[in-house]
């Protein structure tokens, strides 16, 4: 999973704002939308899925972390005028499988079999992911995709922020495997937009072809 | 005609007394103790999927001892209670003081209140840190509360255990050291337990978040080994 740092109003509200989160240790959580609402429901899926364990003894299977979200999303969005998409996704220990749930505006929850984006630069991600999403691509190939989509929206989108070179602010970006979720650390992240920047800069900002 | 004649309050608890330590002495014993990197919580249990030793929070655990239904009810209330305090405030928020105050609250106001007391003993564990210190807190079956500086043991033979386990000279060890110390101690001199036979939980900082693991019968045989 990949997300920008950038919270936007009328202008740019926040550079570094966190938009995906662990929801517990096999489980993350992306939110779009509302900034204070998304933060909301984060707390409320990481308070809910470690509630059930420890009450249960047992792990919220990944569906029911899923599940779970709708009706939240449902009532929120619904009566409300701060609107949160989320996206969840996640290792399911159960089926030893990465899996992707989609949520639409009105609290639907569909599970993706390829990709999922959300938020303002949605079109921009999509046509990129769309072009070079490949089934069972190895991760280094899957990183660099996510980060090329979300380059294109930040290029594209106005409220989408790109890497940040000056003040050395970058997407976050986060795998979940069997070992569960795991956070890359902002350096590598850096080199890694940098080397799509200097490509970008000797194309002079096409991105076609090669040298995307 | 009906009515409820005068008892003696002091006979009532005595009765009332008896009867809890009666139900908590059909039970088998379980021992908290600290050691130097965290806090071992071990007991007899041959049962593998219903616990006595439990997490409550990042940095808590419980067990109890004596009737299961009514420890595990205990053991919810505070997993609600932490969860809801560490949701509202924030996750330093949650102390076991806090929670030990709660639970003394709550079976102290069953044993006065209730036809029937809780036949229960449990105890708290706190992993501390810069905030809070590390502390076993035991909590008997009347609502006494008591802060235990190294070691604390609850249950049916819990005198025995703790002359047993005091036997060793009383320093902060290593935890094979002291989950050595503490089965031995559960055991008596006429009895050895295997690891199938225990229950083994501890806080240890390790990195992560929450610091409650649960040890395997294979990690526990390595240990005792």
């Amino acid at each position: 999973m990949i997300a920008d740092r950038q919270a936007t109003a009328q202008f740019v509200a926040s550079r570094d704002i966190r938009k995906i989160e662990a929801a517990d240790k096999y489980t993350a959580m992306a939110i779009s939308g509302s900034a204070a609402r998304g933060i909301q429901f984060i707390r409320i899926a990481q308070l809910s899925f470690e509630h059930y364990e420890k009450m249960t003894s047992s792990i919220l299977s990944l569906e029911g972390k899923a599940n779970y979200l709708s009706p939240i999303v449902q009532e929120n969005n619904l009566s409300s005028p701060l609107a949160v998409v989320p996206m969840l996704a996640g290792y399911d220990i159960n089926h030893n499988v990465g899996r992707i749930f989609e949520y639409d505006f009105a609290g639907g929850c569909y599970e993706r079999s390829d990709f999922n984006v959300i938020g303002s630069g949605t079109q921009f991600a999509e046509g990129a992911l769309r072009l070079g999403f490949k089934p069972d691509m190895e991760l280094e190939s899957a990183l660099e995709l996510a980060a090329l989509a979300l380059y294109e929206a930040g290029d594209n989108d106005p409220s989408t922020g790109g890497p940040d070179f000056v003040r050395n602010i970058f997407p976050i970006m986060v795998t979940l495997t069997k070992d569960g979720f795991q956070e890359l650390d902002s350096e590598t992240v850096g080199e890694r937009f940098r080397r799509i920047n200097d490509r970008r800069a000797q194309s002079r900002g096409i991105a076609g072809g090669e040298l995307r | 005609m009906s009515g409820s004649f005068y008892v003696n309050p002091e006979q009532l608890v005595n009765d009332k007394a008896q009867f809890a330590q009666k139900g908590i002495a059909r039970g088998k014993s379980i021992v908290g103790a600290i050691y130097d990197k965290g806090v071992l919580l071990v007991g007899e249990n041959t049962s593998a999927s219903l616990n006595k030793i439990s997490e409550i929070y990042d940095r808590i655990a419980f067990a109890g001892v004596g009737k299961y239904n009514e420890f595990d009810r205990l053991r919810e209330g505070g997993v609600r209670w932490a969860d809801n305090t560490g949701y509202v405030y924030s996750r330093e928020d949650v102390d076991a003081r806090a929670l030990a105050n709660f639970y003394a609250q709550h079976i102290g106001d069953v044993f006065s209140g209730d036809f029937k007391p809780l036949e229960v003993e449990i105890l708290v564990a706190q992993l501390g840190n810069g905030v809070r210190p590390t502390k076993i807190y035991r909590i008997a079956y009347e609502g006494t509360i008591s802060d235990e500086p190294h070691f604390a043991v609850v249950g049916g033979e819990a005198d025995e255990v703790k002359r047993r386990f005091a036997q060793g000279d009383g320093a902060i060890v290593d935890l094979t050291k002291t989950l050595k110390n503490a089965v031995v101690a559960l055991a008596g001199p006429d009895r050895t337990l295997a690891a199938e036979d225990l229950e083994v939980g501890i806080l240890e900082d390790k990195g992560s978040r929450r610091t409650f693991e649960r040890l395997s019968d294979n990690h526990v045989r390595e240990l005792l080994a």
